[in-house]
């Protein structure tokens, strides 16, 4: 006979270790043990039987893998730790003496210092590993770089933080990889599709944070120290991919008067191919004001012994690149051939779609995330008010190079617009002696000049097309806001596409004769009511809902129609009364629905052989449109009914394994046919609601 | 020293003089010998006197001091005189004294006379009686008095020196016993010792005197004596203090005595040859150089660290270099699971979302009430017309705090997300169409019984609905008009419990039961002549056996009871057509038919023994297959083609085989109390009804244990049929008052299970004190059935 094994020994009872037994192992503290888990990666698991990894409690514990916490052991940064517990004993010491120089020393010299290169290097074998790694951390960094310093985040950390997220903005710009944007409540969202990845990261509105609660920062700050050498080390990667020198030349003084992407200067390595500085060297001539001016100079004689250098050497290259880079479109010669899906080579459109215009911030907009927008996709020239910091290309409200102007204030009533005239006339006066100008929005504006809301920048790179700016003027009741990343699925609602496509069959009729017999009892109810009141009853926000009161013919029809609704319910109501309380409905209902039709021809029939007998004319019924909403809905019903049969009936031959199975996918299908029904519903009802308005 | 406080302070502040004073008392003592001591007492003594002459005169601490000084100062000047001792006392000091200094004796002289003189004449003393006054007084160039001594005569001639020194008897007690007294203890002969003098009187003349050798300063605790030390203690001590060793002659650098090898041996101790490693340079040693050296080399020990760099800068910290410059992509992990991106954010996230998005008032209501983690989404949707209205998100730091943690702390599972499509699942059923025909509706209803009818039965040809009921009559109904065409009254206190006809088309043989009794009716009222003959002749047949039979268990010596007695009914009952009455020994409550009409089998569930008896047509004979049956018998059944016999007791099934006489299979429904059961005319399959309302299908060949389980009755069911007319149909009768008409198709393949889909549920029979459907019954060709109902109709449903 084989040995007996011990229980206990192997399998999953020897794959997973709980927490208390990791830390032992490893001989750290827990918060060490905390810091080492997120350096590293470490997550528990989840066992797949509890009870054979517990020995039999299935109480709640935490489970790592045993081989991750074997590996852990290994670890350099483990003897840092203790060295560093070492130290920190020494400097309590100190300071419990009261030697507060000794402990500085200490602390400067003896502190070891921890380096996360080999950890980066060993979680991101790869590249594209780390990008798609990159989500969590860029997020964090843009939202620490928001934060105040606190004695648990350090303003080194923060200004560290604020440099990595501009060097990465710099570089999307520079590249031109951002994709889509995203306005949503939380913050703004930003994809870019660097190395075929996609990332995603969201960048908080510039407020201040609420910090208070049960947020511990030691964990934020072990994950933002470990982001920021993983950003650090990507970024680096990142410019010398496209030949920029990494880090790019920071300009201290520029960065205090809040230049932000400004205070960074990138240079190209060998070729001077630098996107900034070719702009810069383009708009020279139309620069008026002396700052920019100098600036340019300045950036230009930079660069221009480079470029001379390298020139023939750069020309011969974006040829080849020319020659290599772009996918040939193939053509089928035949047309029996299939045809295969290529990708758009549109990223080169998109990267230049705000290339040609000259854009200027007004003080209330968040300059920031425009900037950073209108850059990536191409615009070379942004300028803005001189109170949203340094390094505007123009902080000259009335440059006349502008084109577009972005603004976020209400309009103001129409009497204080000025007149075409007026507005003409500063304008005037700016060519002839280059005073300063007084021509502010909205006091007048600029000819030639197009205003917009910022909305219009995101959904023109989401659309990636410029859209009609006259629906974003200021002041316009704005199109909502789309996210860019839905994508419609079968069975779930689109708001872009007509109700009528997506609704299923009966329910709109269904809908009106709810509203209908709703609208009835209100009218009822609500005669002299307020208008108020009825939007209210209503339930729709806005638009007033007018209901057609002041027809009282309508109404009539109206209580026909519920009469002849309650009728069909209470014939409803019977059919569900024979068959109710079934596993399975037979073909029962079917068949007495048939019946009731019958019923109604020879109703029909007997009318008019009375009124044959009695000679009048038989009055054609009127099919009212509430009727035909009826017939509509009954049969949907009635076709619904029969498939939820069939279906029943089908499910009664699964197994029970299966049916659970079942039950589960329709779980989820029927949350979101109901979730989608509901948003159907509410746009069926603003959406009458706005007719009646726009009747009225 | 003294009992009154205020005077042992007194005391307290002249201590220091008076140690003083004794000090040099006892120098005195030591360099004067015996001559001195004697005036040591007295000093002694004189103190004593201070003390009192103080507390008599009450004189402040000052006074005190000038007094004392003035004393000494007395006594200093009483010094140089010398006072000639009484014998006694001279004695005494003699005694005390253990030292002679004949060349100091003139200096230091002092008698106790002369003290108590100079204290002065207030006090007067035990000892005073004793002495005389040898002094003289004069006046000094001061005024001052001036005591002038007489000569002392020292007295050589005694021989008390070789006396043994005067000790002190005391005994070995501590000496700060006397510390109270003026004496310190007692000589042999019982005189006082008194303590040595001390005081300022001798400070001037330590001053004058050198200090001799061996004096210490202090005081022998043993004796009360100065301590001195000797020569010889004194050079110890200065060999201590030098650091030197004080044992005299003690050479702690001593010749080293080779014990063992000073001694030159002929034999060496080990014969073992010198080994190598004495005359080679070390190799390991080399080593361990080589290894330093080189690690110089490189660099990895630096003979001298240089200090840390003051402040290093920001960038030089963060080092960062192309990290990924030789990047080699590492396999997948099973184990590896890479924490999930969060979702992009939807339509309701937007800032300006479209209006259907937004929260109404109940949603709204709701998501605030909800508690916080109930929530499905962490926001509310909300409407913002412009961009510069949007306030700061609440929860970013907390949400981010969030993610943090899920990244670190929640347990990663891989789950296969369910990508199937619904439909795939269900299973392909036959079209509705395709198993048409069924019974939909209630065609026709027999009505005219009294009671609960209990059975219903269908002839062979398809034409007459046969019945029995409560009310005892078997009744027979023609079954599209459902008009009553015969009936008979055949027991008037039993329930017909069960009618049957025999299987085949060239006769009409209706089989009942009421009680104990089964009648074989012919109905010859309404057949047609051929038939009634066919069917006549096929009774009769048996009647030569029967009129045999008794005769031979006549002849018996044990008559045994028949199992049955085959008998002609009474005439009434032979005029409407009942032609053969067999009597058993319990009620019977199903019958059932061979195929061939030769046999049938009747169950009487309480008979035990003859719970299930089969009868031979054509000899009118009864067989009882079971000596003993294990369980109540409910139902029995021939097999459709073989000589296979199913009886059914309350939870099983087991078939027999007759012709071998033995048990071929038993059948487990799991059922707690089968009601009726079914053979399908394959033969293969059987169909169970319970009364714990579920329907079972048996595979035979499968298990024994059911191959399906309906349960779709909320009532008992009470009877099951197949369809027996080639028609893939089967129902059954339950208590709440519904049928159900299922299609269960059997194909020949072995492989391919049966079929079974339910059709339809007919609803049309009430429910009468908790019974619904007593029986169905299948017409044997078209898809139409007959249920009998315990409301006293039958129905019949095409």
């Amino acid at each position: 006979m084989a040995k007996m094994k011990k229980k206990g020994t192997t399998g999953a009872a020897k794959n997973y270790i709980t927490r208390t037994r990791a830390v032992k192992r490893l001989q750290i503290s827990l918060p060490d043990f905390r810091r080492l888990c997120i350096f590293k990666g470490i997550y528990p698991r989840e066992p797949r039987n509890k009870k054979k990894v517990s020995k039999g409690s299935t109480a709640a514990t935490t489970f790592y893998y045993t081989k991750d916490i074997q590996y852990l052991l290994h670890e350099p940064l483990l003897n840092k730790f203790r060295e560093h517990k070492a130290v920190a004993k020494k400097i309590g010491r100190a300071l419990g003496r009261g030697e507060v120089g000794d402990a500085a020393r200490l602390e400067k010299t003896h502190m070891p210092k921890i380096k996360l290169d080999h950890i980066i290097k060993e979680r991101y074998p790869t590249f594209i590993d780390a990008l798609r790694d990159l989500d969590d951390a860029l997020s964090m960094l843009f939202l620490f770089a928001s934060l105040p310093s606190t004695e648990h985040v350090p303003s080194k950390t923060i200004a560290l933080c604020q440099r990595l997220c501009l060097e990465f903005e710099h570089y999307v710009i520079a590249s031109h990889s951002l994709r889509r944007s995203f306005l949503s409540i939380k913050g703004i969202y930003y994809q870019a599709t660097i190395q075929g990845q996609d990332i995603l990261w969201l960048v908080p509105y510039r407020f201040v944070q609420r910090t208070g609660g049960d947020i511990d920062f030691r964990i934020m700050g072990t994950f933002v120290e470990f982001y920021t050498t993983l950003v650090g080390f990507v970024n680096f990667r990142l410019y010398t991919s496209i030949g920029l020198v990494y880090p790019p030349k920071f300009n201290a003084k520029s960065d205090e008067l809040g230049g932000e992407l400004d205070a960074f200067q990138l240079e190209g390595r060998g070729v001077g191919s630098d996107d900034g500085q070719a702009t810069n060297g383009d708009t020279a001539k139309a620069v008026i004001s002396a700052e920019a001016q100098a600036e340019v100079d300045k950036v230009a004689a930079l660069a221009e012994p480079e470029r001379q250098e390298e020139v023939s050497t750069a020309l011969t290259r974006t040829e080849e690149d020319e020659n290599t880079d772009a996918i040939d479109t193939f053509e089928p010669t035949a047309k029996d051939a299939d045809v295969l899906p290529q990708p758009q080579a549109s990223s080169a459109e998109m990267a230049s779609l705000f290339a040609p215009f000259t854009f200027y911030l007004s003080r209330e907009t968040p300059r920031a995330p425009l900037e950073f927008i209108l850059k990536a996709f191409g615009c070379k020239r942004v300028g803005w008010d001189s109170t949203l910091g340094d390094g505007a290309f123009t902080s000259d409200e009335s440059d006349p190079t502008i084109t577009h102007q972005i603004i976020d204030r209400p309009a103001l009533p129409s009497t204080s617009q000025p007149d075409p005239a007026e507005s003409s006339e500063p304008y005037a006066t700016t060519n002839g002696d280059g005073t300063a100008l007084k021509a502010q929005w909205p006091r007048s504006t600029m000819p030639g000049r197009t205003y917009v809301q910022p909305q219009w920048v995101w959904d023109c790179i989401n659309q990636a097309k410029l859209l009609r700016p006259d629906l974003y003027a200021p002041g316009a009741e704005l199109p909502p806001h789309l996210s860019p990343w839905v994508k419609p699925k079968k069975g779930e609602y689109d708001p872009n596409v007509p109700l009528e496509q997506q609704e299923i069959e009966g329910e709109a009729e269904a809908f009106e004769e709810e509203e209908g017999v709703d609208d009835d009892e209100e009218e009822a109810e609500v005669e002299d009511a307020s208008d108020t009141e009825m939007i209210e009853s209503n339930g729709t926000n806005g638009v007033a809902a007018i209901e057609d009161r002041d027809n009282p013919v309508e109404a009539g029809e109206g209580m026909d129609v519920a009469g002849s609704a309650s009728e069909s319910e209470s014939e409803s109501e019977d059919e569900e009364a024979g068959v109710g309380g079934d596993d399975w409905e037979g073909f029962e209902s079917d068949a007495e629905s048939d019946v009731s039709e019958g019923e109604a021809a020879r109703r029909q029939h007997q009318r008019e052989l009375e009124a044959e007998a009695t000679g009048k004319a038989l009055e054609p019924t009127i099919k009212t449109t509430r009727d035909r909403n009826a017939e509509v809905r009954k049969k949907a019903e009635k076709k619904r009914k029969q498939e939820e049969e069939e279906r029943e009936r089908q499910k009664m031959m699964l197994s029970r394994r299966k049916r659970k199975l079942l039950k589960r996918i329709e779980y989820g299908e029927d949350k979101r046919d109901k979730e989608a029904e509901n948003l159907r519903k509410k746009r069926r009802r603003i959406e009458k609601a706005k007719t009646a308005a726009n009747a009225t | 020293m003294a009992p009154n406080p205020r005077k042992r302070k007194v005391v307290t502040r002249e201590s220091p003089v008076d140690r003083v004073a004794e000090d040099e008392e006892e120098l005195a003592d030591g360099l004067l010998e015996g001559i001195l001591s004697h005036s040591e007492d007295e000093s002694e003594d004189s103190q004593a006197e201070d003390g009192d002459s103080e507390s008599i005169e009450g004189l402040s601490d000052e006074e005190d001091l000038e007094d004392s000084e003035a004393e000494v100062d007395e006594e200093l000047q009483s010094d140089e005189i010398p006072s000639d001792g009484e014998e006694d006392i001279r004695q005494q000091m003699r005694n005390l004294k253990t030292t002679d200094d004949p060349l100091r004796r003139k200096t230091a002289k002092l008698s106790h006379e002369q003290d108590f003189e100079a204290d002065g004449e207030l006090e007067s003393r035990p000892e005073e009686e004793n002495l005389r006054r040898n002094y003289t007084v004069t006046t000094d160039a001061n005024g001052n008095p001036r005591y002038i001594y007489k000569e002392i005569e020292p007295v050589y001639d005694s021989d008390e020196s070789d006396a043994p020194e005067a000790t002190n008897t005391i005994g070995n007690i501590p000496l700060s016993y006397y510390e109270a007294y003026p004496h310190i203890g007692y000589d042999i002969n019982g005189k006082k010792i008194m303590r040595p003098a001390k005081g300022e009187a001798l400070d001037a003349l330590l001053d004058s005197i050198d200090i001799p050798k061996g004096w210490t300063g202090l005081t022998d605790p043993a004796t009360g004596k100065p301590l001195e030390l000797t020569e010889e203690e004194l050079d110890v001590l200065k060999k201590v203090t030098r650091n030197e060793i004080p044992e005299e002659g003690y050479d702690p650098y001593p010749e080293m005595v080779h014990y063992f090898s000073g001694k030159l041996e002929i034999m060496p101790l080990s014969a073992a040859p010198e080994p190598k490693r004495r005359f080679v340079p070390s190799k390991h040693e080399a080593k361990r150089v080589m290894k330093i050296v080189k690690a110089i080399r490189e660099g990895r020990i630096q003979p001298y660290k240089a200090p840390a760099e003051e402040e290093e800068d920001e960038e030089e910290e963060r080092q960062v270099y192309d990290i990924w410059a030789d990047e080699v992509p590492r396999p997948e992990h099973n184990m590896h699971i890479a924490a999930p991106k969060l979702p992009p954010p939807g339509y309701d996230q937007s800032y300006h979302p479209p209006p259907e998005y937004l929260p109404d008032k109940d949603e709204k209501a709701a998501w605030e009430e909800a508690d916080e983690e109930d929530r499905e989404r962490e926001y509310l949707p909300r409407d913002h017309e412009a961009l510069r209205k949007v306030p700061g998100y609440e929860r970013f730091v907390k949400e981010k705090f969030e993610r943090c943690l899920d990244l670190y702390l929640a347990p990663r599972v891989r789950r296969n997300k369910l990508n199937i499509d619904p439909e795939s699942l269900l299973p392909k059923l036959p079209d509705p169409d395709e198993l048409k025909p069924f019974p939909t509706t209630c065609a026709a209803i027999f009505r005219g019984q009294e009671g609960r009818v209990r059975s219903v039965s269908i002839d062979p040809r398809g034409i007459f609905v046969a019945s029995g009921g409560d009310d005892g009559y078997v009744r027979i109904w023609e079954i599209l008009t459902g008009r009553q065409v015969w009936n008979v009254k055949v027991s008037d206190d039993d329930n017909v419990d069960t009618v049957r006809w025999r299987p085949g088309k060239d006769s009409a043989i209706l089989a009942a039961a009421a009680g104990e009794n089964i009648y074989l009716i012919v109905p010859f009222a309404i057949l047609s002549p051929d038939v009634e003959q066919a069917s006549r002749d096929l009774l009769d047949a048996g009647w030569g056996y029967a009129a045999s039979k008794p005769s031979t268990t006549a002849n018996g010596a044990a008559p045994k009871e028949p199992a049955a007695r085959w008998s002609r009914p009474e005439k009434r009952l032979e005029d409407k057509g009942v032609l053969v009455q067999t009597t058993v020994r319990s009620t019977v409550k199903v019958i059932n038919w061979h195929r061939k009409g030769e046999y049938f089998a009747t169950v009487s569930p309480r008979g035990q023994s003859s719970a299930v008896a089969i009868h031979t047509l054509s000899k009118h004979l009864t067989q009882l297959p079971f000596r003993r049956l294990r369980g109540l018998a409910q139902s029995a059944q021939f097999h459709p083609s073989k000589a296979i016999f199913f009886v059914a007791t309350r939870n099983s099934i087991r078939s027999y085989d007759l012709a071998k006489q033995e048990l071929v299979k038993i059948l487990q429904p799991g059922a707690k109390w089968i009601s009726s059961f079914d053979v399908h005319p394959g033969g293969d399959n059987l169909i169970v009804g319970t009364y714990d309302k579920r329907l079972l299908w048996h595979d035979l060949d499968l298990s024994t244990t059911p191959y399906k389980t309906l349960r779709y009755h909320q009532e008992a069911i009470r009877a099951v049929a197949f369809h027996h007319g080639g028609l893939p149909l089967f129902a059954d009768a339950s208590d709440d008052g519904s049928l159900q008409i299922f299609h269960g198709k059997v194909v020949g393949d072995l492989m391919e299970n049966a079929t079974i889909v339910p059709l339809k549920v007919l609803r049309g029979h009430q429910v009468r004190s908790r019974l619904g459907v007593m029986d169905v019954d299948w017409h044997p060709r078209e898809p139409w059935c007959v249920s009998a109902g315990a409301d006293g109709t039958c129905r019949l449903w095409n």
